[in-house]
């Protein structure tokens, strides 16, 4: 059985404190900063002051491991946050790197097409790469603009620094570019200013690489030049590219390999691995006069 | 508990130390937002082997020199540590448990009862700003950690309190284990 006397003391003993602890907190909210147990709060706190500033010196060592064990767990969490946000701003900064790229392109091409020797009787149609063709024999890339913009086959296309290559077909939204270093390009182009006339061909494999080609024997060719397109017209036959149309820089005269002809490397103004965007020069006026041109010349 | 000076001595110095260990220590050292709380710890450990008066004492104690050395509202931990206290001396009195672990679900129990009371006292107190569910993961930290600890702060008061407590919990366990190993033989009310 239980004890009744212990039962009430238990039971008063817990209402006690309990109605101590209401007291408590009805006096202290009652009393205003300068009351009672205000000032025993800050008695004690000055009391217990170097007490606590001893423990907290002596358990410094265990709160640093604490801290540590505490720092690499959040040290985790902050890691995948971060990650995330590497994630993120390389998004932004693929976006932003992107869109550089696209105005230095597109700036490229204003500054080529204001050029004094660029020809006239041109009108660029502004077109994005869409699709590139992966292996090296094959150099032509596919544009976002088609015969429903004025492209034709045949069209000279550049690049933000100079020829890139021709429209090799069309659909009505899109086009094949086959570009200057493809292994069956061939373009007429003359060494500025010393005039000297030739034939660009590429080296397949080194886009960076284009040979001048057919250049007869004894006209000067120095390093350092321009080469542009030649460009020609006749009573039957007009060239698919028009006269002055930058293709690159000479940058080595291949004296050893002179026969009959020498033979010049050129560097091309166009880095064409890296084109996002291009320009194809179709003629001036209606899409139905620029339809009815001939479709292919010697180049 | 016999109600000595001694017994009041060790209680008061065991209720110090676990206060200042608290505020000077165990408050900084976080944990996953969580931390120890040894103030808790301290009375449900006395409460548990000394009973429910000096548990609902120690809780009053306990909670009144936490509110003196935080400078936090003077009676809202003594309320709940004095509730916490009282309930796990009921628990061990009205049980009597003999498992090796149960500190570990008492200290939980315990814990988790202080940190949810408190934070219901806190709110109907002068918590007026907007409170974050990361409370709530907080308080499941620091109850798991003081879970971790129970055993060995279990034992460290139980070796303390011995000298003042009527009946070694220890003694109680080793006793009836020897009924169990020799007890009566036979149907209930026939035994032999």
């Amino acid at each position: 059985m239980f004890d009744k006397k212990v039962v009430r003391r238990r039971r008063a003993a817990l209402a006690g404190f309990v109605a101590l602890s209401i007291a408590l907190l009805t006096a202290y909210f009652g009393e205003s900063g300068g009351g009672l147990f205000h000032t025993l709060q800050r008695g004690a706190q000055e009391a217990l002051a170097p007490v606590e500033t001893g423990t907290s010196r002596a358990l410094k060592p265990m709160r640093d491991l604490f801290g540590w064990v505490g720092d690499t767990l959040d040290a985790k969490d902050e890691n995948g946050e971060l990650r995330e946000e590497v994630r993120r701003l390389r998004s932004d900064l693929a976006q932003a790197q992107t869109a550089q790229r696209d105005a230095a392109q597109l700036s490229g091409l204003v500054d080529l097409a204001r050029d004094e020797g660029f020809p006239s009787g041109t009108r660029p149609v502004t077109a994005r790469v869409i699709a590139r063709a992966p292996t090296v024999w094959y150099s032509s890339v596919k544009i976002d603009k088609g015969s429903d913009d004025g492209v034709r086959v045949d069209q000279p296309v550049i690049a933000s620094e100079g020829l890139a290559g021709k429209v090799t077909s069309v659909t009505g939204g899109t086009a094949e570019v086959r570009l200057i270093t493809d292994a069956s390009s061939a373009v007429t182009a003359q060494v500025m200013p010393e005039g000297a006339s030739g034939v660009v061909k590429p080296q397949v494999g080194n886009p960076g690489d284009l040979l001048l080609d057919l250049i007869e024997r004894g006209r000067r060719v120095t390093e350092g030049t321009t080469v542009v397109t030649s460009g020609f017209t006749s009573s039957r036959v007009e060239s698919l590219f028009p006269r002055g149309i930058p293709i690159g820089r000479v940058v080595d005269v291949d004296l050893e390999e002179v026969e009959l002809y020498q033979r010049v490397h050129i560097r091309p103004f166009a880095d064409l691995r890296r084109i996002d965007i291009v320009q194809v020069l179709t003629r001036k006026g209606s899409t139905a006069e620029a339809a009815s041109l001939p479709e292919v010349a010697i180049p | 508990m016999r109600p000595t000076p001694g017994a009041f001595i060790r209680m008061g110095l065991l209720l110090l130390f676990a206060v200042i260990l608290q505020v000077s220590a165990f408050s900084q050292m976080g944990l996953a937002g969580g931390h120890v709380d040894v103030v808790v710890l301290a009375v449900a450990a006395t409460a548990y082997f000394a009973g429910s008066i000096p548990g609902s004492a120690a809780g009053f104690a306990a909670g009144f020199l936490l509110d003196l050395a935080t400078g936090a509202t003077m009676g809202a931990s003594s309320l709940v540590l004095t509730a916490v206290g009282y309930g796990v001396g009921r628990f061990r009195e009205v049980r009597d448990p003999s498992h090796g672990l149960l500190p570990v679900l008492v200290t939980a129990a315990a814990t988790a009862g202080w940190v949810v009371s408190f934070a219901i006292v806190s709110f109907m107190l002068d918590v007026g700003a907007t409170v974050s569910a990361l409370v709530i993961r907080d308080m499941v930290i620091t109850v798991i950690l003081n879970s971790l600890l129970a055993l060995p702060v279990f034992a460290g008061i139980r070796r303390l309190l011995r000298p003042a407590l009527t009946t070694d919990p220890l003694e109680l366990r080793r006793r009836r284990r020897a009924p169990q190993a020799t007890g009566p033989l036979g149907l209930r009310g026939l035994e032999i």
